[in-house]
């Protein structure tokens, strides 16, 4: 279960400051899709980042099966998100010196897990997402649908009890979407894991449990 | 971990041409380090070489002052003695073709009973090595029987042509000798490689010191009965002989060069210092430049400490090969650095030969320390910042460059403190040189820290003005200034190594015009006759008294003052003393800078007249005395004047001739300055000088211009090498801009597609590149020519100051910033040139899809 109880957060100073979350409440179930959309600017990828811990909340709280990430230190909110957290972003964020392969180990070999045994999952989930035949590739030789797979089974590979979507499907083209989202939705299923997806495709956000807006910071 | 190694690790090696500039510059860095030390260590190893192969196990010695010590008085004291040895010796310098050699006169039994007794194993060579060669009856005989007959090391006498047997002609203070080869001996150390071996009696005949002994070595064994006899021996002592420990010698030979060796130092570490921006600029760059990577491993769980570790073991790896490169180039740069510190320490201090080249212990250590400091200390402000940083993933570069705008803003004030502290240090220490260059490089820190807050200010200001009113221009001049977290450490590290180049260049000048300005002063008579030979204050340096005589009597000589230039011991250690003739060319030629009422007076009666950094040295003010050791025992001076002088960096005392020769019983003459009759051409009255000494004595006879062009020679070699290690950080500095720019431009591929996908033509990119970059040597020059003036200042009141006494005056003109201009401009030329073609070549296509 995900709690948001009463999150705010603004960003700049003095005449410049901007509210980007205003007190948002909300309470995800477990195991489930919820699709947030909401104009560009509205504070989203915000969300996504208290959400993971990346970033704190000025007042409220985030709890996640009845952690509050508030209460934890940095070191420990890192762990957290490297054990129970995965992230797809719009634009992939593979890294370009490693190969297809290596990114997707790279949270195991993190996490501490084995060599052999990480070698063997990485390998097991990119079999499923269809990348069996490019495991040794360079990741900036791949289209975009490859690299958002390559980027999904790195947020899976680790069995995440919270995946985080940031407009997975938004640099991608239709037919390539279309393929991407129910691979996504299979794989997160399978682990039982809450979605929370962030999206400006309301075809996607049709397709989840649930669907939030976000608008003047406020979660509708 | 293994994981993020290996993303670091690629990162490197997918930017070659960074990494090998970032190594370059490192490597130079610790090269010009270890070169210095290796040049001035080899010449401080070769010297205590060759002092211990003649010292041998000396613990103690007896100096007799130029005068030297009545040979009588030593058989008299060996008579004396049970338990401590002694061993007599003569020494002096004489020429053989080119090369100049320590003569060393030795009783073969004596010296090896000396040698041996003591244990001194590779020490004492010189002493132990006749006995060897004179095993035999004839050999002896030959040795003894005052021919001329003397032992050369294996490798001198090759280098001389000569074998045993051979005869060769030998110059001692202008006097023609004929001297022998009786045997070779062997010298791995190289200590005895300058050292020629006679017996006694020869060396006393060849340097005119019948009778007399340079020195007695005394070998002190530990024991009541020893202490005693020593005691005895100092309570015997005659008037003018002092006794010494033998490792005082030793510590002021080097004491002598320590100053020449904290300047090299100095600008040795300015070279890493400007390496150290070098790594700055690399690694915050590499960091930048992998910003988005270090975001998506921090939101993937990798901890700070994790990522910080990686940054810091890649700079230390980084740090250890530049370290390991640094060390080796700086062992070759160092080999050809020896010959120049060598020289000036002949030209200087003492005659030297180094004939090897050491590599210091622990320099190795120092090397790749100093090298793994630098980048960890220079990664350590980027890996911070950079780790604990939010892991946004969605980071503006407009962001990080208004961060960078604020740094700017924030080093500015920093600038201040900087300059201030250094305003402070100045003010509040007298004499520390340390202090002093503590304060030249918190004015080079301080240059270094306003740079990027003058590049921003002069591009934003410019792109605003109407003068760059095209697009383009506006273009060129805002991508500097919204670069700042690029361009702003390339142009502070290259501010900081120009205004060293002109601060260095305008002391140098300085200096050369304030010794022309004192040559002119000093050089009052017409002619100057010295005795020829290596080294100065030599007292086989003389002129013959019959010579000296005829001279003054030559045809054309309207007047004349004769000069004696000794070293005599004093309380506070040698002292160089110039006795000189009191005549009215004399004081013409004495630049008084501080004087007691009626100077001359006090002079002719035998006070003594101070140089700038002898006076400053020892701390002796007009009015305070100084002791010297006399032929009559230690007797006190008062000064009576402080005066100008360029000479050496050890400063000389002037004495009254007359008083020296009374109280030092020395009547011999080292220098004769003559006037020539108006009328009369000098031309003509030098021929007929060496006529009246043809046959007897060869002499050095220099006019004033020539004396002039052979101090200003000497000069030059002095600073050649200050000029090589200055262009040594320069090219450090270069480098780092090189690589900065470098970086940066590449980093615009897509940009400057774009721009050209709008309409920019292939010339106009290119163009465009290299008006960025030398717009960036121009702001550097800009900052670095006050800075440089300011540098100039400190160098040449503060550090020049405190490290030799002098006083110099500044003199300032245009051409003094002509190699500083052409360094800022060159590197930035250079640093556009690969990118500018490298823009004007691309595929558009290709460059677009790059992110």
């Amino acid at each position: 279960m995900l709690i948001l109880d009463s999150v705010s957060r603004s960003f700049g100073a003095g005449v410049h400051r901007r509210s980007v979350l205003d007190r948002v409440s909300v309470s995800i179930a477990a195991a489930t899709e919820t699709a947030i959309i909401g104009r560009s600017g509205c504070g989203k990828s915000t969300l996504l980042n208290l959400i993971s811990g990346i970033d704190q909340p000025d007042a409220g709280r985030v709890i996640f099966d009845g952690v509050d990430l508030g209460a934890l230190e940095e070191p420990q909110r890192t762990v957290f998100r490297r054990r129970r957290v995965g992230f797809v972003y719009q634009f992939f964020n593979l890294l370009p010196t490693l190969n297809v392969e290596e990114n997707v180990r790279l949270v195991l070999s993190l996490d501490g897990v084995g060599s052999a045994e990480a070698r063997r999952r990485s390998r097991a989930l990119l079999e499923r997402v269809g990348l069996g035949d490019r495991l040794h590739s360079p990741v900036d030789v791949l289209s975009g649908g490859e690299q958002q797979r390559v980027a999904l089974a790195r947020a899976l590979v680790h069995d995440p009890a919270l995946l985080l979507a940031d407009e997975p499907t938004g640099n991608l083209d239709e037919v390539t979407a279309a393929q991407l989202a129910p691979l996504l939705r299979e794989l997160a299923r399978e682990r039982g894991a809450t979605v929370l997806l962030v999206t400006h495709d309301r075809q996607l956000a049709a397709g989840a449990d649930r669907c939030l807006t976000l608008r003047d910071g406020q979660l509708l | 971990m293994g994981m993020l190694w290996t993303t670091s690790f690629r990162h490197l090696l997918r930017h070659p041409v960074q990494l090998l500039l970032a190594l370059l510059g490192l490597a130079l860095g610790v090269a010009t380090i270890v070169a210095v030390d290796v040049a001035t260590g080899s010449a401080a190893r070769a010297f205590e070489l060759s002092l211990a192969a003649v010292q041998g196990p000396a613990t103690h010695e007896l100096d007799g002052g130029p005068a030297g010590i009545d040979e009588t008085w030593y058989v008299d004291l060996v008579r004396t003695l049970h338990v401590v040895r002694a061993n007599p010796v003569v020494e002096g310098y004489v020429t053989t073709g080119e090369e100049a050699l320590q003569l060393l006169g030795v009783d073969p039994l004596a010296a090896a009973a000396f040698a041996a007794d003591g244990g001194a194993g590779s020490a004492g060579g010189a002493l132990q090595g006749p006995a060897t060669l004179l095993d035999s009856r004839g050999a002896l005989a030959q040795w003894l029987s005052g021919a001329g007959w003397v032992v050369l090391t294996r490798d001198t006498a090759a280098q001389l042509g000569l074998r045993p047997g051979a005869s060769f002609a030998i110059d001692a203070g202008g006097h023609a000798l004929q001297g022998q080869l009786l045997g070779v001996l062997g010298d791995s150390s190289g200590a005895l490689a300058a050292v020629m071996l006679a017996d006694v009696s020869t060396a006393q005949q060849w340097l005119g010191l019948q009778g007399r002994l340079t020195r007695i070595d005394l070998r002190v064994p530990a024991g009541p009965a020893a202490a005693a006899e020593l005691e005895q021996v100092r309570r015997g002592l005659p008037p003018g002989v002092t006794l010494n420990v033998a490792a005082q010698r030793a510590r002021a030979g080097l004491d002598m060069t320590q100053a020449f060796n904290t300047n090299l130092r100095a600008l040795s570490l300015l070279a890493l210092l400007v390496g150290l921006f070098l790594v700055y600029g690399t690694m915050s760059f590499a960091i930048v430049q992998r910003r988005r990577s270090l975001g998506v491993l921090r939101a993937l769980g990798a901890t700070r400490g994790q990522l910080l570790r990686v940054i810091l073991l890649e700079a230390m790896g980084l740090a250890l090969v530049g370290g390991v490169l640094g060390l080796a180039a700086g062992v070759l740069i160092g080999r050809t650095l020896v010959g120049m510190v060598s020289q000036t320490i002949n030209d200087l201090y003492y005659v030297v030969a180094v004939n090897s080249v050491t590599l210091p212990p622990g320099e190795p250590l120092l090397a790749i320390g100093a090298a793994v400091a630098v980048a960890l200390l220079a990664a350590a402000a980027p890996a911070l910042e950079a780790v604990n940083s939010t892991p946004q993933l969605t980071l503006r570069a407009s962001v990080l460059e208004g961060r960078a705008r604020r740094v700017a803003a924030v080093l500015l004030g920093v600038s201040v403190l900087l300059a201030a502290g250094c305003l402070l240090i100045v003010l509040s220490t007298q004499r520390s040189v340390l202090a002093g260059f503590g304060a030249l490089m918190l004015a080079m820190l301080s240059v270094a820290a306003a740079t990027p807050a003058l590049l921003y200010a002069c591009a934003r200001g410019l792109a605003r003005s109407p003068l760059s009113a095209a697009p383009p221009v506006r273009l060129a001049l805002g991508g500097i200034a919204g670069s700042l977290s690029r361009t702003g450490v390339a142009v502070a590290a290259l501010a900081m190594a120009v205004t060293a180049m002109i601060g260095i260049s305008i002391m140098v000048d300085s200096f050369r015009e304030s010794l022309r300005d004192w040559l002119s002063h000093t050089l009052q008579a017409d002619i100057y006759v010295a005795a020829p030979g290596p080294g100065f204050a030599r007292p086989e340096r003389r002129l013959d008294a019959a010579v000296v005589a005829d001279l003054e009597r030559v045809p054309g000589i309207a007047g004349f003052s004769a000069s004696r230039r000794a070293v005599v011991d004093s309380d506070r250690g040698p002292v160089l003393l110039d006795a000189m003739d009191d005549t009215a060319t004399m004081r013409a030629g004495v630049d008084l800078t501080a004087a007691a009422p009626a100077v001359w007076n006090r002079f002719t009666a035998g006070e003594v007249l101070l140089a700038q950094p002898l006076a400053y040295r020892l701390d002796l003010a007009i009015g305070s005395s100084l002791r010297l050791t006399t032929a009559q025992g230690l007797r006190s001076f008062r000064v009576a004047g402080v005066f100008r002088e360029y000479g050496n960096d050890r400063g000389s005392a002037r004495i009254s001739r007359r008083e020296y020769r009374r109280l030092w019983q020395d009547d011999s003459v080292s220098t004769l300055a003559l006037d020539v009759a108006p009328g009369t051409a000098v031309g003509a009255v030098v021929g007929r000088l060496y006529g009246a000494a043809a046959g007897r004595q060869a002499l050095q006879v220099d006019t004033p211009a020539q004396v002039r062009a052979i101090s200003l020679a000497i000069f030059e070699r002095t600073f050649v090498i200050t000029r090589v290690l200055n262009w040594l950080a320069a090219g450090v500095a270069a480098v780092g801009l090189l690589s900065a720019l470098l970086a940066w431009q590449l980093g615009r591929t897509r940009e400057l597609a774009l721009l050209r996908v709008v309409g920019l033509t292939r010339a106009g990119a290119a163009v465009m590149i290299e008006a960025q970059t030398v717009f960036m040597g121009v702001v550097a020059l800009l900052a670095a020519l006050p800075a440089g003036v300011l540098t100039a200042i400190l160098l040449v009141r503060v550090i020049n100051r405190r490290a030799f006494g002098w006083q110099i005056d500044l003199h300032l003109h245009p051409a003094q910033v002509g190699g500083a201009i052409a360094l800022a401009l060159t590197a930035a030329v250079v640093a556009g040139l690969y990118p500018a073609w490298r823009t004007a070549r691309a595929s558009l296509v290709q460059d677009l899809r790059e992110e």
